[in-house]
């Protein structure tokens, strides 16, 4: 279980572009949750997830998970139970190590990183299996360059990677953003499998209503760093893509546009 | 051919200094400067402790560990108190230059009346008449091949894999959980205690310390390791085509750290035949800026016309 | 791999070109010693008769050519003083540039990694004999030549022993003789004496890279109070320090004493040219230093100190002696150089003991 109580932050604060980005937000998120978080440009969407993973700092208020405070964490400590994959494929893999490098990598998550050998041959046929469930021949190139790998096979090593070790909280930064549609389908379909299988919490920002839509037992919008609606198991079961729609509308006009 | 034993010596010394900028520079990214101190910080901590009757072996490992101690304090300013990575580099060079003089006591120790690696009764009853002349080039080739393996073989254990991680992405780093900061401060750690062990092997075969021998250094090293990796990198070694087999297998192309260290006897090789063909050593400098243009254009081209096929 | 092959044959030709621009660089600079050497000769005429002589002499007894590498580490006048006078030695004893010798020189630039490549390319070209002026390269000659038998004869290296190129007595470690530059302390002290009856206080810059300076002033410290002096040092670490160091140590004494460290020298117009403002007077160590300002000074003549080293490397190049038999030399009597020019600047003069005994007063201060 996740819980942000209260927070509080503000960017730039005391200059003259001080801007308030959350004021007394609260939210908590129940294991096995799936929530996707749609929202306009600025709205807090990924300040809410940089929060959340300890990459900007807090005002006040606390972070809590489990009901162990977690606020003042260092970032790289939080990863251990985080999982993420970024909106820009690069993000999360190593261009310059090979696909089993990469592997072996992610696999090691969680455990010292000594002067034991990097890749356990005895794991290999278990990296195999997990590229070729993603579906896309990676397991045939093991010893082929990350950064020779298109966009969309990067992302989806990138998501292997990020759920390869037992993590609590699954977090995705509009991870399909920067890919083709027919490619971000494909990420998203595996997302949704990946999801289901290893029943991971977790958070999505995404800018597809459709995805928002389709996949997750939650939606949240946020505006102005608030969740304007949020909704889960039936009435978010029910929410069709127009209903999101109107409700941008409103804030629209509210907003005066 | 005493030219070409002049060129593997100088150029193995090097190539271990090679090694350690190979680190910082290529796996890190880290433009580090400090190499202008850690370099005649191996030399200055070696003459001391040679004085001190301490057994020539022994200094190798301690010039590495002064410098891995002298990379450690980069890491923390660079890491810990936020300073720029090339500010951070001028700074421990800087702060170097007072130490060297410090721990030598004075700025030149000459120590051609002890015992070095290169010259002890040991070695004298080891090495066949024959082979006398090939001595010191035989001790550096033996001492630059086992820092490579020890690299190569370092490179490839878990915590390798995330000093080439960091230098690469170090926001996956973050996500292994892992402190990026401390990753760079030992990759920082490693690549100065190889430069201090080229520092310590240079004294011991020059026979003294000097403390002007470190100006330049990085810039010999960054050569080294530009030619070595743009020239000799890419080579496929013959009758092994690792993309026709699409990367099931491991390929087989020339190792960094193989590449580095040719790289670095070939760079000796293009100072001697500069010198030999009568240009002034004071034009050095220009010579090596010359060729490092050179290889950096022609390896630009090169990757343009990948780009363009694919 | 074919490709690469290309690669680094271009590679090597585009080097080989740009030193062939500049492949006429070597020649010149030999050219220009001649000329020097010619012009000294000229200067004095006792030199002259040597040279004619020593011609005859080299035409009758050898038919032998010699190559020599010199290997000088920095470029200033004392050093290239070092050079001529060597140079000159040599044909004293009938070994003649030009004729039956052959000159490779280098100059290393201050950069100890330049000065071993220097001498790595000696040995390569197989020199017959290597000449090393100033102390770190003399170092970097014996560490290469050490295994070869190619003899080396150095010179302006301030302390042989220290240096580890001589033992405690003075004989060789090796192949490897010459001279020093060591500088006479007590005759420096006496004759600032009597110049500056009622001087306390003597200010010396000095570079704490520079082992022979960090000898030196050890050296005045512990002579000093016989004189009745006090010495105030100020260590540099460049040249960039110099300024504030100087104009520092120019409140606090009444006069500065310059020696041999080759990064003070690099900049010693600049100090003279605060010292004026302030009416200090500045002594010199050698004769070039004097040239360009510097009052007075009881020190060595570079070019006689090379002239010595020649004579000694002409032995061992003939086979008369060789270079492990021969113990390392100094110039015992220092030589009085005075300016006058200088003198009457600080409103001084110099008193006719001094004057008398002068090797060389000169009357103008010469600026390049």
């Amino acid at each position: 279980m996740l819980e942000l109580n209260h927070i509080q932050k503000y960017y730039n604060a005391g200059t003259v572009h001080e801007m308030c980005m959350f004021n007394d937000f609260s939210m908590k998120i129940a294991e096995g949750e799936f929530v996707s978080v749609v929202g306009s440009n600025g709205s807090g969407k990924t300040s809410l997830l940089n929060i959340i993973c300890g990459s900007i700092p807090l005002d006040s208020g606390n972070i809590c998970i489990n009901g162990v405070d977690i606020t003042h964490m260092p970032e790289y400590r939080r990863q251990r139970r985080i999982g993420r994959v970024y909106q820009n494929p690069a993000m999360g893999t190593c261009p310059s190590m090979t696909i089993l490098e990469n592997m072996s990598l992610a696999d090691n998550k969680g455990k010292p990183f000594n002067l034991r050998r990097g890749t356990d041959k005895r794991r290999i046929d278990f990296y195999r299996e997990q590229l070729r469930f993603l579906g896309l021949g990676l397991e045939d190139k093991l010893y082929v360059k990350v950064g020779v790998l298109s966009g969309g096979q990067r992302q989806a090593m990138a998501l292997l990677m990020s759920t390869m070790t037992d993590i609590e909280f699954l977090i995705l930064d509009e991870h399909t953003a920067a890919l083709d549609p027919k490619t971000a389908e494909t990420i998203m379909e595996l997302t949704g499998k990946v999801v289901r299988e290893k029943n991971l919490t977790t958070i999505m920002v995404t800018h597809n209503l459709r995805y928002a839509v389709e996949y997750g037992n939650r939606l949240v919008m946020m505006h102005q760093g608030q969740a304007i609606l949020d909704e889960k198991g039936e009435a978010k079961a029910a929410i069709r893509i127009e209903d999101i729609l109107d409700k941008f509308n409103e804030i629209s006009i509210e907003c005066g546009n | 051919m005493s030219i070409i034993i002049g060129i593997l010596e100088e150029g193995l010394i090097y190539a271990i200094l090679a090694l350690g900028v190979y680190i910082t520079y290529k796996i890190l990214d880290f433009p580090d400067l400090s190499v202008d101190g850690t370099f005649p910080l191996g030399a200055a901590v070696t003459a001391m402790l040679i004085l001190k009757d301490v057994p020539p072996v022994l200094t190798l490992l301690l010039a590495f560990l002064a410098g891995a101690l002298a990379g450690c304090i980069t890491g923390f300013i660079h890491v810990k108190l936020r300073v720029r990575d090339l500010l951070s580099g001028i700074i421990m060079m800087t702060a170097l230059y007072s130490v060297n003089l410090r721990i030598a006591g004075k700025a030149n120790l000459p120590i051609f009346s002890k015992e070095t690696i290169f010259d002890n009764p040991l070695l004298q009853q080891l090495f066949p008449e024959a082979l006398k002349p090939y001595r010191v080039t035989l001790i550096l080739l033996l001492i630059t091949v086992i820092c490579k393996i020890l690299l190569d073989q370092y490179l490839n254990t878990r915590s390798g894999y995330l000093l080439r991680a960091v230098g690469d992405n170090d926001g996956l780093v973050t996500s292994l959980a892992k402190d990026k900061g401390l990753v760079k401060l030992v990759g920082l750690a490693i690549a100065n205690g190889f430069v201090a062990l080229a520092g310590c092997v240079y004294c011991q075969q020059k026979g003294f310390f000097e403390i002007s021998t470190g100006t330049g250094a990085i810039v010999i090293g960054l050569a080294n390791v530009i030619i070595g990796t743009k020239l000799f990198k890419n080579l496929r070694l013959p009758g092994r085509d690792a993309a026709a087999e699409g990367g099931a297998k491991r390929q087989r192309g020339m190792k960094a750290t193989t590449a580095v260290i040719l790289g670095s006897l070939v760079y000796r090789g293009c100072v001697a035949l500069a010198i030999s063909l009568g240009m002034a050593a004071s034009d050095l400098k220009l010579v090596t800026s010359v060729l490092f243009l050179i290889i950096l254009v022609m390896s630009n081209r090169k990757g343009k016309k990948v780009v363009s096929h694919a | 791999m074919k490709k690469g092959m290309t690669r680094i044959l271009a590679m090597a030709m585009a080097v080989s070109m740009m030193a062939g621009c500049s492949s006429g660089k070597p020649t010149e600079t030999a050219a220009d010693t001649k000329e020097a050497a010619a012009n000294t000769a000229e200067d004095t005429t006792a030199a002259g008769d040597t040279n004619e002589s020593a011609t005859e002499k080299a035409e009758m007894t050898t038919e032998e050519a010699y190559t020599i590498g010199i290997g000088q580490f920095a470029e200033h006048g004392s050093l290239d003083n070092c050079r001529e006078g060597f140079l000159k030695g040599l044909a004293e004893e009938g070994i003649v540039e030009g004729q039956n010798l052959t000159v490779l020189y280098e100059n290393a630039q201050t950069d100890g990694g330049t000065a071993s490549q220097i001498m790595a390319n000696f040995l390569a070209k197989d020199v017959d004999m290597i000449c090393a002026i100033a102390t770190p390269i003399a170092q970097s000659a014996y560490s290469a030549a050490r295994d070869t038998k190619i003899p080396v004869i150095y010179t302006a290296v301030t302390d042989p022993v220290l240096a580890e190129l001589a033992g405690e007595d003075g004989t060789p470690v090796g192949e490897i003789t010459g001279t020093s530059d060591k500088l006479p302390v007590k005759e420096q002290l006496e004759m600032i004496r009597t110049l500056l009856p009622d001087a306390k206080t003597i200010g010396i810059l000095y570079s704490t890279s520079e082992i022979n300076s960090a000898s030196t002033i050890e050296e005045y410290k512990a002579a000093a109070p016989q004189y009745g002096f006090e010495i105030v040092e100020s260590g540099i670490s460049g040249t960039a320090d110099i300024p504030l160091a100087t104009d520092n140590l120019l409140e606090k004494v009444d006069c500065l004493n310059n020696l041999t460290d080759n990064t003070v020298v690099s900049v010693l117009p600049m100090i003279l040219d605060k010292a004026a403002k302030k009416n200090i007077p500045v002594f010199g160590s050698e004769i070039e230093q004097v040239k360009i300002g510097c009052l007075a000074t009881m020190g060595l003549d570079y070019v006689s100190l090379g002239a010595q080293t020649g004579r000694m490397a002409a032995q061992v190049l003939k086979g008369e002696k060789k270079a492990s038999e021969m113990k390392f030399e100094v110039i015992t009597e220092a030589s009085f150089y005075g300016n006058t020019k200088v003198a009457e600047n600080l409103g001084l003069t110099i008193p006719r003991e001094l004057s008398d005994t002068a090797t060389e007063l000169f009357d103008e201060i010469v600026t390049e």
